[in-house]
């Protein structure tokens, strides 16, 4: 009678953990796949973006010419007209685009002249290592506001610089020769008016020869 | 007789015009609606700066502010907060102790109906603060890495003393300084350690980072607390000529000791305008407004011994 008892009392034990277990024995390779991909994957997302969004919105630009000119007489206009800054801050980004005559080639930076008849370097495509959060910023089409965690953020910013440093400076170094055209589409971060807009330090995202 | 009957009278006519007055004027202007600032540890001046900023502009937009020190426990974070719901404080102002630790906090507020607006430090949620001004730490490393290479150049040792590892700032002003940092080969971490963001911990840690690699050229530091330690224990080890400091923060001490050509560099954070933001925010709510972003941020200057003469007091002159 006893034994029946410890049977049953075994058994009703056996069903509740059956129906509510105390742990789960997952094989570590299982765990590990699930947890790459509940986590957020810059690369993957920077990638869907650069072909999704970002060149499609390259018409979006403000054109050199009217941006330079208009820097040119009035600073404050043009960034009142055509910036664009995150929340509170003195630094502010320009999404820009234009035609111009090679007029210098240095390891970092190849200058171009824009207005017709100008041999001076009014804006300056970096081709160096890409750092800062421009092309991420720069048009836009990303909000801080929508990511947890401001590290998944930042690491759009990474993963966006990496797509330019291979699939748009190696085409620009062959395309640029001095006396050269070179069409860009890309984004500048003024953080110094005075360094950083004559001439307009832009990040390409789109260069052509035309 | 008829004359002192007529004064008794008037007497206790003019009292209860009194106490009604008193009265009315009591329940008009009522007792002041009160605003909670949280911080994550007074153990530091930079976090001091911040409380009382955000506690101060909320008094002189009329409120009773309280000042709530978490003392880097999110044990004691959750037991204030506790208090908090339960005193009727309108609004949070909360700079966090941990990004995923602190959020059940905010919910438990959320759920009282208080509004919870972050400070500095940010939370691993987008629903459940009402709004979060935080710091562009990443964008501010970003600065300081290339300003690291130019002054240190692209070969040596150097150290990084990290901040407390479960907060998102250590970790975006880690990756903004090595998304800059780690693109020249030459330059070699050879220690990482934390610090947790604390001037003591800090002077410890790179007292046994220096035994272990006395040919560093540079340390970077999460923080300010940290790089005055740092520095300290620099100066104990007579190294501090050849070792540079480079600090994140702007607090005053570091300001002047970039002025002095103690520490090389710094992030200024502006934690006044953050809190004094943070207060209005809240003000704003109370008044009624509910459309606010979820992510404000606020830019971070580089503070250098060419440009240290613009900054003091934390922020800009």
């Amino acid at each position: 009678m006893r034994a029946v008892r410890w049977i049953i009392a075994l058994a009703v034990i056996a069903g509740i953990c059956w129906l509510f277990p105390l742990f789960h024995v997952v094989p570590l390779k299982a765990a590990k796949a699930e947890k790459a991909a509940a986590e957020f994957n810059a690369e993957q997302f920077a990638e869907t973006f650069w072909t999704n969004q970002l060149l499609p919105s390259l018409d979006k630009t403000v054109n050199a010419d009217v941006l330079l000119a208009t820097i040119q007489s009035d600073p404050a206009e043009a960034k009142k007209k055509f910036s664009r800054s995150l929340g509170f801050s003195s630094t502010y980004f320009y999404f820009v685009s234009g035609t111009g005559r090679v007029v210098s080639i240095s390891d970092d930076e190849i200058s171009l002249a824009i207005t017709s008849g100008s041999t001076n370097a009014e804006v300056t495509l970096l081709c160096g290592l890409i750092f800062g959060d421009a092309v991420r910023d720069g048009t836009g089409l990303l909000n801080a506001s929508t990511y947890p965690n401001s590290q998944d953020f930042n690491d759009i910013s990474a993963a966006l610089n990496h797509l330019v440093e291979t699939r748009v400076l190696p085409g620009l170094r062959e395309q640029a020769k001095v006396g050269s055209q070179i069409s860009f589409a890309g984004c500048a971060e003024v953080d110094d008016e005075a360094m950083d807009l004559k001439p307009l330090k832009v990040i390409p995202i789109q260069t052509k020869t035309p | 007789m008829k004359t002192n009957w007529l004064k008794l009278v008037l007497a206790v006519l003019a009292a209860i015009t009194t106490v009604t007055f008193a009265q009315t004027s009591m329940a008009q202007t009522g007792p002041k609606e009160k605003i909670a600032v949280v911080i994550s540890t007074l153990n530091n001046p930079w976090f001091v700066v911040l409380g009382d900023a955000a506690k101060g502009r909320a008094m002189e937009l009329g409120y009773d502010a309280t000042i709530f020190d978490s003392q880097n426990d999110t044990a004691k974070e959750a037991a204030n907060f506790e208090n908090i719901i339960a005193s009727g404080y309108k609004a949070i102002l909360f700079n966090p102790t941990d990004a995923n630790g602190s959020v059940a906090n905010v919910l438990k507020a959320k759920a009282a109906g208080i509004p919870v607006f972050c400070i500095d430090r940010e939370i691993n949620s987008t629903n459940a603060a009402t709004a979060q001004m935080l710091s562009d730490s990443y964008a501010g490393c970003v600065k300081l890495g290339q300003y690291f290479v130019k002054t240190v150049g692209k070969e040596g040792e150097y150290a990084e003393l990290l901040g407390i590892v479960g907060d998102n700032n250590t970790w975006n002003r880690s990756k903004g300084f090595h998304s800059v940092v780690d693109r020249y080969p030459g330059l070699k971490m050879v220690a990482q350690q934390s610090g947790e963001f604390d001037r003591a911990k800090g002077l410890e840690v790179m007292e046994s980072i220096l035994q272990a690699h006395p040919n560093i050229k540079a340390v970077f530091c999460g923080n300010d607390a940290m790089a005055m330690g740092a520095y300290q224990a620099l100066v104990s080890a007579g190294k501090d000529k050849q070792v540079q400091v480079f600090g994140f923060d702007g607090a005053d001490d570091v300001v002047k000791m970039i002025a002095e050509g103690k520490i090389a560099a710094t992030g200024m954070q502006f934690p006044k305008t953050m809190a004094r933001k943070s207060a209005e925010f809240a003000d704003e709510y109370i008044k009624g407004k509910r459309d606010f972003p979820q992510k404000v941020p606020v830019a971070v200057e580089l503070v250098t011994k060419e440009n240290v003469s613009k900054y003091g007091d934390y922020g800009k002159k």
